[in-house]
Formats: structure tokens, sequence, C-alpha cells
């Protein structure tokens, strides 16, 4: 038996090898493979022919085939809400708020993992606490409230500025660049600002990619603060949009189904150009980091 | 006084230049401040008053009762406890098996298979998607009358009301969709880390004489540390906290409700009870779930460097 | 250079972000001015003004609302009405409290669950509970008084007293009751089947039986949303229990419990009602699928609240179908009441800018021409004494309007500390497959004794 293990084992991670235990093998992990995409391709599958179908015809048969496809449903959900406004709302909540964010733990984190000033470990400290502390939902919506941003684009956008893990996986990146570099550049003449824009910058890459794509994620699939902050329709983000489009049309799950489709073509088509950056982004500061 | 450490050595210029790093780290430190540390401490202290969060309404200092109320109070405090139990054994399963399951895959991608990246995409989508996306693309899927799970269940002989059934039953189906959604994440961190293990490592253990299973635990697996403790620690932190998909997929049903979703159904009147905004006490059960945070996220911190001086 | 590049991507970036803040915040519902009601007074440079009214889903109202708000545009030129519509639920009891206390809005709908006019008031024999939403909202000043108002009056002194009216002032008016203990009849197909229409417990069992025997099915209702299992069984609850006040009042002081006597009775009958008549699939069904579902004729029943009527009209129009009390008592005279609720009421935030401007649009939704549009297109029974009813169902229903009850969903207050099983008027929806109880006895105690932990612990 341990023979068996030890030859299963050996073959999926010791690298190819040419032998007839090695096909059987990959014919497994085809299977494998293949019963696992049957799941991720079925709903997806279930999603397209429900959207074809018109409503009578799903009632009577819900799992059937379209017998005549037709993409009215997707005309209907066109009219009846303004998916485009709550495409461009999500992107410009993600875009900006990420940036801000960047841009702005760039030159929190620098002098901290140098330690250029008393109480440089203090802060840090405080930023490590926070990985901790519970979303802060119910004082935020009371300091939102009173500082006036109540349902407001920049209200909103406020409460993204922040990401106490993304700050750590910065800092922690940043110790690996040699100081040395700092001695040369400051010979050099060269001021604090210039130095960090574009030098330290491009070297941190990897950590700012996997940072980027955490906090942009988060931004993009969060549902439960627009339902807090958002309460009109102009600034709704998709999340938000397509929940309230289930809650009006109810169980009208072919109306329901075109809508989650032309939401999620844009992101597919977006994903499909940018799969490498995002995917290498994320693991590159994960990993080594 | 003297801010600036002898080490920074950019400032030649005036004392105010000498701040520049000072200004500019302002912005970031201000406005961390000002939305989540300083939040997190008003939670506590929101705790202990009775405070509704409606604008003009009277606020009062309660003391420990909101706790009181919240542990010990009658049958609701027991569903409170369920509550928090619930949310454990949540993050539990869905650490657990998603992290294996994450291996598991990123082991057999890691080979040169056909097609590999088409299914490396594949896995990876729903991160993409987004919770709602993610939600009702599996509320379709498991309609209880003719959707596509209850025609496999139906191959298997099998009844069930799936989302809309037992809250037992409920309760896993969102488990499994919280996996399915995630597992990706875990698996493409897992496939980079073991493409950054070098073939030499094998080799050299192959020629001590090393069996197939040694090089997995002795090569593979330390050689993973990195990789191993992110994902640790991202899903034992995050699913502890996370709830989104119970929104989307169930709303607030009873025996399926999780301490984050208490928290908010609490704080913004979503109990389905006649009574309103009740945030002093949504403050005092988000401090519980603080100190549930905190103290398995201590263990699984300790587990984590305790690992990497053992590996690296 | 492409860090440059970056820098001054970030720089635009915060640009426009600071420069929409500003636009942002430059919102119209500034001005202080009002428009006036009537045209002569209007001054001749009629200042923008926007009115924010919030409403909860639920399709012929918002599509008279529509209707409404296009006409006071035109008789009020300048006025924009910017209505919000938010799905009924956890959401907009959220969405209500949120914009009252930003001061976010002007006019609300107020339909927070359960969406029964001012109810859950704190009788004296009720310790230690909290405070209804409605009465938090009016102690915190988020609600305008309107006991003085003119349109006041136009509605019957009942429905001001028990659903409007807080420590002697006006808060809001109520502008429709439903009824939700009966249950609408398929004339025709138990005129196939051969079976009358029945009247106590007994013969609708067995008229169930009969017609599932025939091939159809006894009843349906929305069980996808949850809320529609246990109100279908309210008319049981109502027809056990007449005096439904009582009822509450029991229940907190010991005398009548859930696991003996005619309580007990009620959760077996439940349980029957639950598993054994509504047909298999439910839970597949929303409450307005489950109309259609209806009319496609093969259902006899559906117990649910009157406002389906005018989607079961639009949906068949030939249908034909009659409403009935819920028989859930062996006796037949138990069986003939109506019990309901006060539903939606409208009330002006306590600070809003524009007070006679929301004056004005409540004075004009209390108009009785405008009510008895109201009233035909959403179906609620009238609050008002001047309104008829004119559908089917109003013709249906006339006979037992004398002797309509206010159910107990209005009564109703958990104490604290009170488990999650605590509400027996919602164990229909407690039994399997909706949940997990299969024995009515087991839940019964159960319910009792999550009740009796609340009342114990103060």
């Amino acid at each position: 038996m341990t023979q068996k293990l030890n030859t299963l084992i050996g073959i999926l991670t010791g690298g190819d090898s040419a032998s007839a235990r090695s096909r059987r093998l990959k014919v497994l992990s085809y299977l494998f493979l293949g019963i696992l995409a049957v799941f991720y391709l079925w709903p997806l599958f279930m999603l397209i022919i429900t959207s074809l179908k018109p409503l009578t015809e799903y009632l009577k048969d819900p799992a059937g085939l379209p017998t005549a496809p037709s993409l009215a449903n997707f005309a209907e959900a066109w009219e009846l809400a303004n998916f485009p406004r709550y495409l461009l709302n999500s992107a410009y909540y993600t875009a900006t708020a990420t940036v801000i964010f960047i841009v702005s733990s760039l030159f929190v984190a620098f002098p901290i993992a140098r330690d250029y000033f008393k109480g440089s470990n203090i802060i840090l400290t405080l930023y490590v606490i926070a990985l901790f502390l519970p979303p802060a939902l119910i004082p935020q919506f009371q300091l939102i409230l009173n500082m006036g941003l109540y349902n407001t684009r920049p209200g909103y956008i406020l409460l993204f500025l922040i990401n106490p893990i993304g700050m750590i996986i910065i800092v922690n990146y940043i110790k690996s660049i040699p100081r040395e570099l700092d001695e040369a550049a400051a010979v050099d003449g060269a001021g604090y600002l210039r130095y960090v824009l574009t030098i330290v910058f491009p070297l941190i890459r990897p950590a700012i990619a996997t940072v980027t794509v955490l906090h942009a994620i988060g931004i993009w699939n969060e549902v439960i603060l627009p339902t807090i902050y958002l309460t009109n329709a102009d600034l709704y983000p998709i999340t938000r949009g397509l929940i309230v489009f289930q809650g009006v049309y109810g169980n009208n799950w072919p109306g329901i189904a075109a809508a989650v489709l032309m939401l999620m073509l844009p992101i597919l088509i977006l994903f499909m150009f940018l799969q490498r950056y995002i995917i290498s982004g994320l693991t590159a500061g994960a990993v080594k980091g | 006084m003297r801010i600036m450490r002898k080490n920074y050595l950019f400032g030649s210029g005036g004392r105010w230049q000498r701040l520049t790093p000072i200004f500019l780290l302002l912005p970031g430190v201000l406005l961390y401040f000002l939305i989540a540390l300083g939040p997190s401490i008003a939670t506590s202290v929101y705790s202990f008053t009775d405070a509704s969060g409606l604008k003009g309404a009277p606020v009062n200092w309660v003391g420990f009762d909101n706790y009181k109320e919240f542990l010990f109070q009658g049958m609701a405090s027991r569903d409170n406890i369920a509550a928090t139990l619930r949310t454990l054994q949540f993050s539990a399963l869905v650490t657990f098996i998603q992290f294996t399951l994450g291996l598991i895959m990123a082991v057999v991608l890691n080979q040169n298979l056909r097609g590999r990246t088409f299914f490396r995409t594949l896995f990876f989508l729903p991160v993409i998607l987004g919770v709602v996306i993610q939600g009702l693309m599996w509320k379709l899927f498991l309609l209880p009358r003719g959707g596509p799970m209850a025609t496999i269940f139906g191959w298997l002989g099998i009844q069930s009301e799936f989302l809309g059934g037992l809250p037992s039953e409920a309760f896993m189906w969102v488990i499994v969709v919280q996996i399915w959604a995630n597992v990706g994440i875990t698996m493409v961190i897992f496939l980079s880390g073991m493409q950054t293990i070098s073939e030499e490592l094998y080799e050299a253990a192959r020629i001590d004489g090393a069996s197939n299973w040694q090089l997995f635990r002795h090569v593979t697996w330390p050689q993973l540390t990195p990789a191993i403790n992110t994902n640790f620690l991202l899903n034992i932190v995050g699913s502890l906290q996370a709830w989104q998909l119970f929104y989307v997929l169930l709303g607030y049903k009873n025996g399926t409700q999780v301490l984050g979703y208490l928290v908010f159904a609490q704080g913004f009147g979503q109990t389905g009870s006649s009574t309103g905004f009740r945030q002093g006490f949504a403050a005092a059960a988000s401090i519980v779930l603080f100190f549930l945070v905190l103290i398995i996220g201590f263990a699984a911190n300790k587990v984590v460097s305790w690992r990497e001086q053992r590996y690296m | 250079m492409k860090s440059k590049w970056f820098s001054v991507v970030s720089i635009l970036l915060v640009a426009i972000m600071l420069i929409s803040a500003c636009g942002a915040t430059e919102e119209p519902t500034a001005e202080p001015t009002e428009a006036a009601a009537e045209p002569t007074e209007a001054p001749p440079e009629a200042e923008e003004v926007t009115l924010s009214v919030l409403v909860h889903q639920n399709p012929p109202l918002t599509e008279y609302m529509e209707q409404f708000n296009a006409d006071f545009e035109a008789a009020n030129p300048g006025v924009t009405v910017d209505m919000s519509i938010v799905a009924p639920g956890g959401d907009y009891a959220t969405a209500v409290q949120t914009r009252l206390s930003a001061a976010n809005v002007d006019v609300i709908d107020y339909c927070v669950d359960p969406c029964a006019g001012f109810s859950g008031a704190i009788q004296p024999y009720m310790t230690g509970v909290d405070k209804p939403t409605w009465q938090q909202l009016i102690e915190a000043g988020l609600v305008m008084d309107i006991t003085d108002e003119p349109f006041v009056q136009n509605f019957d002194e009942a429905s001001i007293r028990d659903a409007a009216t807080f420590e002697g002032r006006v808060y809001a008016i109520n502008v429709g009751r439903v009824s939700y203990s009966g249950m609408f009849v398929n004339n025709d197909l138990l005129a196939d089947v051969g079976v009358a229409i029945p009247t106590t417990w007994d013969e609708l069992v067995s008229a169930c039986e009969a017609i599932v025997d025939s091939g159809n099915q006894c009843m349906t209702l929305g069980g996808a949303d949850g809320w529609p299992i246990f109100v279908g069984a309210y008319g049981l609850l109502g027809a056990v229990f007449p005096d439904q006040e009582g009822l509450v009042e029991g229940l907190w002081t010991g005398d009548i419990k859930w696991n003996e006597g005619k309580g007990l009775e009620v959760i077996e009958k439940d349980q029957v009602f639950a598993t054994e008549m509504l047909e298999p699939g439910v839970t597949a069904l929303g409450h307005n699928e489950a109309t259609a579902r209806y009319a496609a004729g093969d259902v006899a029943f559906m117990p649910t609240g009157v406002w389906q009527a005018p989607v079961l009209e639009e949906a068949a129009p030939e249908f034909d179908w009659t409403y009935v009390p819920f028989p859930g008592s062996d006796n037949a005279a138990d069986n003939q009441y109506l019990f309901g609720k006060y539903d939606m009421s409208w009330m002006i935030a306590g600070d809003t800018p524009h007070a006679d401007l929301a004056k004005a649009y409540l004075a004009a939704l209390a108009d009785p021409d405008n009510y008895q549009k109201f009233v035909d297109a959403t179906g609620y029974l009238p609050t008002q004494p001047t309104a008829t009813l004119n559908s089917k169902l109003g013709q249906a229903v006339a006979p037992l309007l004398d002797t309509y009850q206010v159910g107990f969903e209005q009564y109703w207050v958990s104490p604290k500390g009170a488990g999650q099983w605590a509400n027996g008027s919602q164990a229909a929806s407690w039994f399997a497959p909706f949940n997990e109880w299969t024995d009515a006895k087991e839940l019964a105690d159960q319910i009792q004794a999550d009740l009796e932990a609340g009342l114990a612990s103060e």
C-alpha cells in the first residue's frame, strides 16, 4: 500500500516521467479536474440557458434547454435597471480608492520600514493590532453620518482608503531593499520624494501588485457597505444593483440570469486581458513575502 | 526636539525639509486613525451604551448590560452563543476544506497537463465575479424544483429543499459555496509557491535515496511554507469575518446566523423583529467577535511563526 | 518616467474625486424655500425643489405612485419628486432608519417589519421590552407631528387611533388595512371536483383529500419568501383564538400556553396545514410567482392576504375566484371573521427642510379622489370612510368587513431574552421541509420554553 502511495505521490511531486504509471495518473488528474470543472461550468451554463427562456417556459421547465432561445430578457433587463452606470460606479470606486490607498500607504510604509523617526515602531504596532479588530461598522456609520458624507461618492470611497494587511505586506517588502540604496541616492543628492517615487516604488512592485489586487477585489465585491451608505440608485455599484434587481423581480429567474450575465461579461473580458497580472500580482508578494 | 533619526539621510535642507517624510506620512496615518483605528476603539465605548444609532435619540451609559444580555439573558443568549459557535464551525470547516482542496488542486495542476491554464483560470474565476454573482449563480443552481443540483440529487434518490429547508442543511450549502468561491485563491497561491521550488532540490534528495512520500514531506512541504502560512492566515481570519454570502443566499434565517451578520442585523434593524436599530448592543456583539478573532488569530499566528522557525 | 506618469495619473484621480465631492454636496435639496400648493401663490421664478420619497417595493403600489408623482409635479411646477424604491424586509428597515438619521429623505412610507402601522405598542402588562421602531423614531424627533393637519381627518377614527397615534399626538396617516386570514378559492376547480367551500376544519381536511385524489393540488403560496407560510396560517390562529388581543395578554401573563389546550391545537393544525395541504415545491415560489401559479388553475386554495387580489386579477382576469376566511376551527361560527392589520402609513421626516411641501404631498395622497384610485390599484381595505371597494375582492369581502378584527401581529411584543422560537404564530413555517421540526408537541414545548425564558428573565 505504501508502495502505491509512494508511486502516486512520487509521480505527482517528482515532475514528469515517461512511464505508463505517469500516463495513468494523468488520466486520474484529468478526471479530477473534469469533475471539479463541471461544478464551475454548470452553474454558468444554467445561468445562460435560463436567461434565454421566457418566464412562462421557465416556470414549466426550469432545467431544460430553451425551445426558442431569445435575447428578450437581456433587452428587458437593460431597460429595467441602469447597469452601465452600476459598472461605471464600481470601476470608479475601485480605481479611485485603490490608487489613493496605494499612494498614501507607500509614504507611510517607507519611513516605518526604515525606522526613520521616533515612534515609527509604535505606529507599526498600531497597524498590526488592526489585523484582528472587527469591522467597525457602527462607529464608522456615525462618523460618516456626522461628516455629512452619507449617500455621497466621497463618503463611500473614504471607507476603503485603509487596509492594514496591505500596509504590513508593503512594509515587510520594503525591508528587503538594502539600505545602501538609500545612502547612495542621498549621496547623489536625490530628494526624498523623488527617491521614493522613482526608485523604491518600482522595486517593490510585486508587493504593490499583491496589495492592489487584494484591495481592489475587496472593494469590487463589497455588498453590505453600499446597502448602508448608498441609497441613491445612481450611486449603486454592481453588487448592490444586482441585489436590488433581484429583490424587485423576485423569482423572475430568466430576467435575473440575464442581468447577472450582462454584468459578468465586462468583468470576464477584463479578466481575460488582465489575468496574468492579477494572478502574478496576487502571488508575488504573498509567496515570497 | 529631534524627531528624525540619524539614519535619515535625505534632509540636507532646513528643518522643514527634514520633516518631509512625516508630512507625507501624515495623510495615510490620519486616514487610518480616522476610519479604522478610531472607530474600532469607539466600538468598545459604544458597547457600554444603549445607543440606538438614530440621530437625536438619547444615549445612556449602561455598563455591562449589553454583554449580560448577549451572553446570559434568557433563551436569546442561547441563540447568540449558538451564533458564536456557528461562526467557529464555519471558519474551521471552510479553512480546513478550502486549504486541503486548494493544495490538491495545485498539486494536480502543477503537472504539465494540457489545458492547465484553462483550468486555473476557471477555478479562479469566482473570486473575480464577487459575492453577489456567486450567490445568485448558486441560488439558481440550488433551486429545489428542477434545478441542476436537485437533478443530481434525484439520480442519487435524495430529496432536499437546499437553501429553503433545514437550517443545518442551508448552513452546509453556504459553506460549500464559500469554498467553491475562494478555493481559487488558495490554489493559485500554492501553485506559485510550487513553481519556485527548484528541480535541483528534488534531484539532490532523490540521489540521497528519498522515497516519493519523503520528497513531498521534506522538500515540497517545507519549501511551500510562505504559501502555506499565507493561505492559513488568510483563510482563518477571513472566514471568521465573512458573512456576505449568508446575506445573499439566505437572509437572516433562524438557525444559520453567524456573528458578523448578527452584528450587522442588530445594528441596522434587519433582525425582523419590530425593534429598530440597536447599535450599542450590536457593538457589544462585535466586541465578542473581536475577542474570538483575537484569540484564534493569535493562535494561528503562533503556529505560523513556529513553522517558520522550523522550516526556514 | 513610468512612475512620473503614475503620480500624474494618481493626482488626476484625486482631483476628479475632489471635484465630484464638491458636485455631490451641492445637491439641489438645499433650497429652504418651498413651492406653494396653490398655483396662484407660486413665485414667478419657481425655485427648483426636490422632494425625496421612500417607498417599499410592491408593484401595484409603485405603479400608482409613479402616476401620482407625475400628477403632483404637474400641479406644482418646479417640484421634482425623487422616489426611491427598496425591497421590503430587512433592507427596508435599514433604509428608513439610516435615511431619517442622515436627514436624507422627506416623506417615507413606514412599512418596517411587520408593516403594521404603529404595532407592538408597549402594553401595561409588558415589562422590560424594547421600544418599537416607530416609537424610537418619534422620540428621537425624526418624525413630524401632524396632529393638526386637516388631511388627517379624512381617515376613519379607528385607523388614526390604532395605527398612527402616540401619546395623544398623530404622527402618520395610515392608508390601508389588509386582511390575511382568508384564502382565495378556485370556484371552477371546486365545482369540477364536486366539493363545497369548506366552512370548518374537518371540511377543509376532507376537501383537500378529495382535491388531491382528483389529481390537483390543494394549496399553494410563496414559500420562497418565508413569511407567506405563517401568514397563511394566521387565519387558523384567528379562528381558534378570535380575541387576538386577549391571546397576547394571556401569553404574557401565562394564562395561555402554546403547548396545552387551544394553543397546542393551533400548533398541531399548523403542522397539517404546512406539511399536508401545501403542494410540494412551494419553497421555490416567491409570493407573486405563487399567484401566477395559482392562476394556472390546478390549485384549489391560496391562503394569503388580500393584497394578491390585484395581482391575480391581472394575471388571469377570467379566473373565477372568491375569498373566504380560513376555516381553522371545528365550529363554523368561529370561522366568519376576517383578521388583518393596518398596513402602510405615510410619515414626514421631523427635520425636513420642505415641511410645507411635504404636507402638501400628504394632503394630495389623502385627497379622497386620489385615495379611491389608490385603493383600486393596490387592493388595500380602505381606511377612509368615503372610499368604496369596487373590485371583485371588495365584493367578496364586503359582508365580512363589519366584523374585521386586528390580528396578533399588531399586538405581539416578544419579551427580552426570549429564544428564537418564542413567537408561536409563526409555527407553520417551522415544520419540515421549511425548517427542522417534525413533531407538533415537541415544537410547542420549545415555543413555550423559549417564551417563558423571556418572561422569566428581566
